[in-house]
């Protein structure tokens, strides 16, 4: 005769067995004997009472844990903090580098030198690289891009807001621009400068 | 926001992150509903939608079991508090892992029985009982009664600390903490016909213990 295993025992003793299960127990003292033994070790186990320690603990326990989880949040990653709390340094630094791109590409411009291939006349890059007089940057998505980018947004803001983008998002953003769009984002950037007032040294539009 | 998501022209340049939209704490009346009230799928929802203080309604929900299910590991009220934070903060960390398959309560025991059984791994079993948790007898209860009560729970904790790690915990998560063989399976990343089996021997060798234990003594 086979005798229940240790988990039909289990189930024997917690009376949810199936049918077969249970039908051996009834005929098997061995079985019985042992699922009455099991019921016995719980109620030796449940002898020991949960731990109740005062109710003022739990608040006190809540807000120490509530410390714990804010400190861990304003502990922030180091991609982050150097992406975010150093974005307007960086955007500068684009400004200057997209500034000096445009010095030496723009015909005309002191200094220009052909590190950009010729490109055929009325294409949309070559119209992308003409200096324009009247730009309108404000609803311009590319500049959209930039103000994202070189806004002053503190990382506790930004998650805050519920928009956050993956480690390096921004940074690819950038990189991800092909020539003409770089020039486009050159040419945004210097009619921006020129709305806004004092405009660098070695802007062509200066 | 959503302004300046939709201005972002088709074919254009896309910044390859998206936007996140804060979930909404809303009832289907347009009413805010208190974060009391949200069950803890959209709690977590809006953890990881940067409300901390959904994590805190969290905390306060399930700190009791934690700190029960970490007090039957470490017998010690100032450990089981340090270990219930360390599990809060791990759940914290990992709560993006969290997938939903099983409970936020049986995620936090899965989480808690890791944590417990790393603290007390390689640490010799006491010879006494610690037990320094402020207990609170029931009013009216007899004084002696109640002390006979609390030596024979040190006794069997102490049997159950003497447990082999699977088995302890195992019996901790069946007798003490509540949940099914499934729910155990789950934290412990087993099968329930394992749970069962080692639920079984756990029991067998509680009572062999403390028989042991009984015999020894005078
Ligand atoms: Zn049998």
């Amino acid at each position: 005769m086979t005798h229940l295993s240790p988990d039909q025992v289990v189930d024997v003793a917690e009376g949810c067995a199936d049918a077969a299960v249970a039908a051996h127990a009834a005929r098997c003292a061995s079985c019985r004997a042992k699922a009455e033994s099991l019921l016995d070790a719980v109620r030796l186990a449940e002898s020991d009472p949960p731990v109740e320690p005062s109710p003022l603990f739990w608040p006190h326990l809540a807000a120490r844990i509530g410390n714990a989880v804010r400190r861990e949040g304003a502990r922030v990653p180091f991609w982050r903090s150097w992406t975010w709390r150093l974005a307007p340094i960086g955007a500068a630094a684009v400004l200057m580098v997209a500034i000096g791109i445009g010095a030496r590409v723009w015909p005309g411009t002191p200094g220009g030198s052909p590190l950009v291939p010729a490109m055929p006349a009325g294409s949309p890059a070559q119209a992308a690289m003409e200096p324009s007089a009247d730009v309108e940057t404000a609803d311009d998505p590319s500049w959209l891009l930039v103000s994202a980018l070189s806004a002053d947004v503190s990382v506790e803001e930004a998650e805050a807001s519920g928009a956050w983008p993956p480690p390096g998002g921004a940074d690819k953003a950038l990189l991800q621009l092909d020539d003409a769009e770089r020039m486009e984002l050159a040419r945004i950037l210097r009619a921006e400068l020129r709305t806004r007032g004092p405009v660098a040294p070695q802007g062509p539009g200066a | 926001m959503s302004t300046r998501a939709a201005a972002w022209p088709a074919g254009g340049i896309q910044p390859d992150w998206t936007l996140t939209v804060l979930p909404s704490t809303q009832d289907e009346s347009g009413r805010d509903e208190p974060l009391g009230d949200l069950d803890d799928r959209r709690l977590v929802e809006l953890c990881l939608a940067g409300r901390v203080d959904a994590f805190d309604v969290v905390v306060e929900r399930h700190q009791r079991v934690v700190y029960q299910l970490c007090f039957r590991f470490v017998r010690r009220h100032e450990d089981a508090a340090d270990l219930t934070q360390e599990v809060f903060l791990r759940a914290y960390r990992g709560l993006r892992r969290f997938r939903g398959d099983a409970t936020l309560a049986t995620w936090l025991h899965r989480i808690g029985v890791n944590v417990c059984l790393n603290k007390v791994a390689g640490r010799k079993v006491p010879e006494t009982p610690l037990d320094d948790a402020p207990h609170i007898p029931a009013a009216g209860d007899d004084p002696a009664v109640s002390f006979a009560k609390a030596r024979e729970g040190a006794r069997v904790r102490a049997a159950v600390a003497r447990l082999p790690r699977k088995q302890r915990a195992t019996l901790i998560l069946r007798v003490y903490q509540d949940l099914s063989h499934r729910e155990i399976a789950l934290a412990l990343g087993t099968t329930v016909g394992a749970v069962k089996a080692n639920f079984f021997h756990a029991l067998g060798n509680l009572k062999k213990i403390l028989a042991e234990e009984a015999s020894a003594k005078p």
